[in-house]
């Protein structure tokens, strides 16, 4: 093992080799989501900006691919990281897993690349297959959603044959499961339909049941490493919990998928499933309120990763605000009409994906800095702290002011673009033009340019901490006990 | 200008009021937030052993209901059968939601420390 404090491979396992390289990918991949997200704003307050070289349809596109994609790097890179310690032996078929990051990664260059330069033209039957399949979100042409599929598939196997190799604990099982279900969801927004009503059903598959059913199982999942990492609470107490979670998740959030099918031209009785899930999908967040105080009470918190513990205490108040308060907020169908696809809709998504899903990613990014420099301390008083306390606040700050921002402006559309005007072409002017709508967006990049600062300095601190601290990390009680 | 609505359409929804707009967003976020301070002075009191913080509990509790009812009004909720079953369920599934997970917490951490002990004797 390497001195403490100098980053050296020699510290990892293979499992968490190739972890790195994910993770590496993944922030670069934020910082593309930023980068994009910022000339997507300016844009906004600036029409002609880059109009005719970097259109405002091809940010706004590699803007949201870019944050699925890095966040699906963080989730195979944190599984990878944790793969060979939870199983207890090393990883089986490593070299395809490290074929496929290459591979995935390769395609990922391709298709920003047809993105950034081939955007314009006739669409045909060639042009779904190698320049855009046209579906909001899932834009990427049908080789790489081939591709996409095929790594997941190659990822499933390495992580369930490792798993049946080694010990095949409760968060193997759960994480098994639900790679299955990652993979098959994903065909379900590759059907071809040319009935518009059709196409969104299934679509929606892939951009709810993926993001409120997969990615929220596999974040437990994490987390529940994660506690016992950084907290040594008992594996038994975690992995019954994270049982129940997964019941309640699914339970109310497989048929709250309804609340998108109220205006896509699907049966009525969509209505009623909508409406009742979305009003009783917050009561699992509210009730683990009380787990959270309840283990909080029992752990006193303690933890040798600062930075990881403040982001994933970060990811529940996230996730509870993000998809709790402002997702219920609009989610009845009889307001929800008047919502749906303005800003509001933008505002519940930024806070909802920072809130729960971002923050998981850079916490496990932080568990593995430490580990990669031998092990470090890694606290509130250690040299340069202040990077990463003031990239957490900054980030944060940043988001919260993009998403009361596009609060405002989402307040302002539903009123004069939907319940004035009818939805029309002309009112959906009158509200773009409006006062209203200006100072939102120019609040928004305000926040914007907060938030880039605190991407810089996340960048910075991801690559500098614990590299001048010679302490050695201590574990909690628990996972010391164990070790 | 607001979209009249099919005879079908007024059986399963009422479309918001643009005067109670903000109602429906203020009241629907308090139905969060009061579910959430219910849950967090419900699980303190107990994990603490300060029965005195139960009473502010079952306080935020009433504001949750209140919140519920505010948000039933304004989002038409009361106009139909069903929409009021909703109403009725969420009262019902916030007030019970914090206790069955108590029961849980304390279920899963049986004979881990003294304080789940305590709360086991309650």
């Amino acid at each position: 093992m390497a001195a403490l404090g100098t980053l050296s491979s020699a510290n990892l396992n293979g499992g968490q080799k190739l972890a790195v390289k994910f993770f590496t990918v993944a922030i670069a991949l934020f910082g593309a989501q930023v980068l994009f997200g910022m000339l997507a704003g300016i844009q906004y307050l600036k029409p002609d900006f880059l109009f005719g070289i970097l259109d405002f349809s091809v940010n706004r596109m590699l803007h949201i691919n870019a944050m699925v994609v890095w966040l699906l790097f963080g989730f195979i890179g944190a599984v990878y990281w944790i793969l060979e310690d939870e199983s207890g032996t090393p990883v089986v078929g490593l070299g395809l897993g490290n074929l496929m990051f290459w591979v995935f990664t390769l395609a990922v260059v391709v298709v920003v690349l047809v993105y950034l330069l081939v955007q314009t033209g006739p669409g045909e039957l060639k042009s779904i297959w190698l320049i855009n399949e046209g579906r909001e979100y899932i834009e990427a042409p049908r080789w790489a959603d081939i591709g996409i599929v095929v790594c997941v598939l190659i990822f499933f196997y390495n992580v369930a044959a490792t798993f049946m190799k080694g010990r095949f604990t409760g968060i193997a099982g759960v994480l098994v499961f639900d790679l299955v279900a990652l993979a098959g969801l994903y065909l379900a927004g590759m059907w071809y339909t040319p009935n518009i009503s059709m196409d969104q059903h299934w679509w929606w598959w892939v951009i709810h049941l993926w993001v409120e059913a997969t990615w929220e199982v596999l974040v437990g999942c994490l987390l529940a490493y994660g506690l016992v990492k950084t907290m040594g609470v008992r594996r038994k107490i975690v992995e019954t919990w994270l049982y129940i979670e997964v019941a309640l998740l699914f339970g109310s959030g497989i048929l709250g998928l309804g609340h998108h099918y109220f205006w896509i031209g699907t049966p009525e009785y969509w209505l009623s499933i909508g409406g009742f899930f979305s009003a009783l999908e917050p009561i699992p967040l509210v009730a683990m309120v009380v787990h959270a105080v309840f283990d909080a009470g029992h752990h006193k918190m303690k933890s040798a990763n600062h930075p990881a513990l403040a982001w994933m205490i970060a990811q529940a108040f996230g996730n509870f605000f993000g998809a709790g308060v402002w997702g219920f907020m609009h989610t009845l169908p009889q307001i929800n009409l008047y919502t749906h696809g303005t800003q509001w809709t933008a505002s519940h998504g930024h806070l909802a994906f920072f809130g729960a899903y971002s923050t998981i990613v850079i916490a496990f990014v932080y568990l593995a800095v430490q580990k990669w420099r031998g092990d470090v301390w890694m606290s509130g008083n250690m040299a340069g702290a202040w990077k990463w306390k003031w990239a957490l606040f900054l980030l944060h700050a940043g988001m919260i002011g993009m998403t009361m921002a596009l609060l405002i402006t989402g307040y302002e559309q539903s009123q004069i673009e939907r319940a004035i005007g009818g939805s029309t072409w002309t009112a959906y002017f009158e509200a773009q033009a409006h006062v209203w709508f200006v100072q939102g967006m120019n609040w928004r990049m305000i926040s914007g340019w907060a938030f880039t600062a605190g991407f810089v300095l996340l960048a910075w601190d991801l690559m500098t901490i614990g590299k001048r601290e010679t302490r050695p990390a201590q574990l909690p009680a628990a996972e010391a006990a164990a070790a | 200008m607001r979209r009249t609505l099919t005879s079908q359409e007024r059986v399963v929804i009422e479309p918001v009021h643009l005067a109670d707009f903000f109602t429906v967003f203020f009241s629907a976020a308090s139905v969060i937030l009061f579910g959430a301070l219910y849950a967090l002075l419900f699980a303190w009191s107990r994990v603490r052993g300060r029965p005195r913080l139960m009473p502010m509990a079952y306080a935020a509790y009433l504001g949750l209901a209140a919140s519920v009812i505010v948000l039933g009004n304004a989002a038409n909720l009361f106009n139909s059968h069903y929409w009021t079953f909703i109403v009725l369920l969420m009262l019902v599934g916030y007030l019970v939601a914090p206790h069955a997970i108590w029961h849980l917490c304390v279920g899963t951490h049986v004979g881990e420390d003294e304080a789940v002990k305590v709360s086991q004797q309650r």
